[in-house]
This record gives structure tokens, sequence and C-alpha cells, in this order.
């Protein structure tokens, strides 16, 4: 077990967003995490991952080193690609030639061209943005990795790109992973395991393995699972819920 | 491509600053056109033509006191601007980091600012005499308020979302602070610290005229006691062209080198 959450609750000016979490995140093991919007997922991967404080319940870390990959990549416009990803390796004060090795690998496991390593930010498109973001999560050799809601804003070709080339490192490297998602094919597709939160915060509605192992599901798996979740009554507020705010 | 940059890179710089002279050139050629009009129209005495004005600074350059005073009024002015920058930009930093000592110092710089830079003149002669400290005083006084309100804003309007970025790979206060907030406090500095260059100048020879504490502004005193008006156009250019060179030499080179990051951005053909 690396992380494990005891009775976690969490509220924002006194408005409850949920209580009594109880999660554990086993040792390479990545879990899903969705829920209907406003139900408090990043809220949850904020405080497993330390950036705010719960309200209640208690933390138990297990590892050394985490990352974050956010929803947006927030690069600093002012560092070049590289230094970007060797970020997490000078906040902890790993010396320059390790840095730059330990940059050039994750650089290539990404999908990243050594020439675009010394542009910024700006002259990057959306998707290799993306992917300094997910290589300076790697590039720290996490034992956990957060994800948040990573890949929502990019197209369908690219969000399947970015989803092998996160399930290839979990798989390599071993690291266990929290990661948030509202598209349930998403999921489906990287994780082991998969949560759901309620929109009422009553903790989850469900918590359950999903069959076989990420990167070896078919597509038409991964679909049929899908299919039959959605006429699920534990899905039903991750599918209605919308249908609700949309009529 | 990118390897061999450097000395190129320079070099595109240099020829592009160069260029942009031009410009600048030409906006300033129109001025002493005006000038030149205006000399014809009101005569010597009142307003003597650009040449007189350049023939006057020619022979003032030559002059060994000159120098002296010159360099005089140069220190003075970089200790009051060195010290308003310092303090202006550390005080609205904290101030921009911990909302009760922006509650508390917000009012104090609106007084400060209140408060005629003449007024400040003439407390610091009663307290520091006739020596450069009335001048670095009133520059530090002048131009500290610019570099509050700066640093404040810089840091109030700091990317939360890059901050809890750097957080969650464990980076310490510092280190958010030089990667984090620095870069981006720059870009709200440079103007403010612009403007104090330029004042820092101005109101060195204004004390110094007022206090008669030697350096540009006694000068300039002198000339105007002797009616030597060309000696006092010449000694006006001589500040103009100091403030200009602190601009261009040495606060707008700092300013491209920091922000090579942002040109990175601007597609081909914007770029300048």
């Amino acid at each position: 077990m690396k992380l494990r959450l005891q009775a976690i609750g969490h509220a924002f000016l006194g408005r409850q967003v949920f209580e009594k979490i109880d999660l554990s995140i086993d040792s390479g093991q990545v879990i899903a995490l969705v829920g209907p919007s406003g139900c408090g997922k990043t809220t949850l991967l904020q405080i497993a991952a330390g950036l705010i404080e719960p309200s209640q319940g208690r933390l138990h870390r297990k590892y050394r080193r985490h990352a974050v990959v956010f929803q947006e990549p927030r690069l600093l416009p002012w560092m070049t690609a590289r230094d970007n990803i060797a970020y997490g390796l000078r906040s902890v004060g790993v010396e320059k030639e390790l840095r730059a090795k330990a940059v050039e690998r994750r650089a290539a496991e990404v999908g990243l061209n050594a020439r675009d390593l010394d542009k910024y930010p700006a002259e990057l498109s959306g998707g290799m943005r993306q992917r300094v973001a997910v290589a300076r999560g790697l590039a720290v050799d996490p034992d956990i990795v957060f994800f948040d809601e990573p890949f929502a804003a990019v197209d369908v070709g690219l969000k399947r790109v970015l989803q092998d080339l996160v399930i290839e490192a979990a798989a390599r490297d071993h690291f266990s992973a929290l990661f948030v998602t509202h598209d349930l094919a998403e999921a489906v597709r990287v994780a082991h395991r998969l949560v759901a939160l309620s929109g009422n915060g009553e903790g989850f509605a469900t918590d359950r393995s999903i069959d076989g192992t990420p990167g070896t599901r078919t597509d038409r798996e991964v679909f049929d699972i899908v299919e039959t979740w959605s006429r699920d009554p534990a899905f039903h507020e991750l599918f209605d819920g919308a249908r609700e705010h949309a009529s | 491509m990118r390897e061999v940059a450097p000395g190129l890179v320079f070099l595109g710089w240099l020829g592009r600053t160069i260029w942009s002279a031009w410009a600048g050139a030409a906006g300033l050629c129109c001025l002493t056109a005006a000038w030149q009009a205006g000399h014809e129209f009101y005569g010597s005495f009142i307003l003597p033509s650009p040449l007189e004005a350049l023939e006057a600074l020619a022979a003032l350059i030559r002059e060994p006191t000159f120098a002296e005073a010159a360099k005089e009024t140069a220190k003075r002015s970089a200790a009051g601007f060195v010290l308003a920058v310092g303090f202006g930009t550390i005080a609205g930093a904290i101030a921009g980091y911990s909302f009760a000592a922006m509650r508390l110092m917000r009012p104090i710089i609106t007084v400060v600012l209140g408060v005629p830079p003449i007024a400040w003149i003439v407390l610091a002669l009663v307290w520091f005499g006739s020596t450069g400290g009335s001048a670095i005083m009133t520059v530090v006084v002048a131009g500290l308020p610019i570099s509050f309100a700066g640093g404040l804003e810089g840091v109030v309007t700091r990317d939360r979302a890059l901050d809890a970025m750097a957080r969650s790979f464990g980076a310490s206060a510092w280190m958010r602070f030089r990667t984090v907030t620095a870069p981006h406090l720059v870009s709200y500095l440079f103007p403010a610290w612009t403007t104090t260059a330029g004042t820092a100048w101005k109101v060195t020879v204004m004390a110094e005229l007022l206090s008669n504490s030697g350096g540009i502004g006694g000068e300039l005193a002198t000339a105007r006691a002797l009616f030597d008006i060309p000696r006092v156009m010449a000694l006006i250019v001589a500040v103009v062209a100091c403030v200009l060179a602190t601009e261009y030499l040495l606060i707008h080179p700092l300013r491209d080198w920091l922000g090579r990051w942002r040109e990175a951005g601007l597609p081909w053909g914007v770029k300048r």
C-alpha cells in the first residue's frame, strides 16, 4: 500500500463537499476516480497530493516522491521545455548532469524531439505542452502520480496517444496512480480499478476492479464495459446528471 | 541550429536595437526642427538655436569642472535610484504576500505620494543641509511609491496555479519565489524602474539647484545667474542625454534579456 486516505472530509467555507472517504492505493495500482462534475474529484486529488489540507480525516503516506499532472500543462512560460521537465528534479536538488540525462530520457519517452527541448512553451502546440507536463511528472521517478483530468482539453486522437503513454509508463516504472477523469471510457482504458464519487457527498457510489490489465484491453472490450456500466444504477449520476443539466 | 545561436542571437538583437533607433532619431529631429523654429521666432536670448546649444555643450564637455559636476549628479541619482527601487520593490513584494502589511503600507504610500516633491526638498534641506544627502532623499521619496506599486501588483497577480504546481514538486518557498513569482514580477517592475531612473536624474538636478549643492543643478544655477542661456540649454541637453543613456544602455537591454521568453511566443514578423 502506497497511500491511504482515512475518513477524509472537506468543506469549503462551511459547505461540505464530501465526508468519510476511505481509499487506499496499492503499489503499482492505477485507480481511476470518476464522478459527476462538482462532486469534489479534484479536491480529493489535491488532498491526496498534499496541496490542500483536509478538514477531517488522516492521510498515511508510504512513498518517497509523488508528481502531479494537472488539467492544464502549467508550464513556466519563462523556461524552455528542457528546464520545465527538469523543474521537479531541480526542486529536490538533483545535480545538473543527472538532470540533463533524465530530461533527455523522459523527453524521448513522451515523444518529444530533442529539437523542441530548447523551445519555450509558447512555441509548442497544446499536445506537446501536455507531453512536457507528463515528462516533468515522470522525471522525478515518482512512486505515485496524481493525474487531474490531464487530457480533457486535447483532441480525441491525441488523447489516445497520451493515454497509451501513461499506460506504458505505469507498466514500465511501476508507479501507482490516481487518475481523475469524467470520461468513463478513459477510466476503463487506463486503470486497474475504478471508484466513482457520488454527487451528494456520501462517499463512493461504487468501487470495482476493471477486468484485464491496462494496455491489453481491446477497444471492443473497453466499449462493452462502458456500455454495460452506463446502464448500471451505480453510474446513473454520471450519465443522468449530465442529462438533467442539459435539459 | 539553436546550438550555435548565442553569439548570433546577440548580434541579431543588437542589429534590431540599432535599427529601431532610426525611428527614435526621426522623432528627435522633428523636435529639433521645432526648437529651431522657436529660436527663429524669439531670437537667441530667449531660445538659443540647437547649434548654439550644441556648441555650448561641446565647450562644456571640455571643462574639467563639468565632468566633476556630472559625476556628482550621476552618483547621487544612482544612489537615490538604488535605494528607491530596492526599498520600494521589497516593501511592495512584502505587501503583496501579506494582507496585513498591505493594509498598513498602502495609506503610508498614499501620504508619501500626496506630499509634493518640492516640500520634501525643503525638509531635506533642513535635515541634510547643502549636501548630496538632500538630493538622494528627494529621489528616494519621489521614486519609492512607483516601485512599491509595481512590486505589490506583481506579487498579487502571480499565477497561483503555477505556484501550486511548484508546491506539488516540493519546491521551497525561495525556489518558488525565484522561478514562479520573480519572472512575473519583473514585467511589473520594469515600467516602474524606467520611470524611477528618469525621475532620479530630474529630481537630483532640481534638488541640487535648490539646495545649491553642486552637481549639474549647481552649474544650472550659476548659468541662470549669469543669464548664459546657451549654457542652460546645453546643460538641459546633457541631462536629457544622461536620462536616455540610462534607459537605452542599461534598462532596455536588461529588460530584453530577461524577457527573451516573451518574444519567443510572437509569430514571425510581429517581432519588434
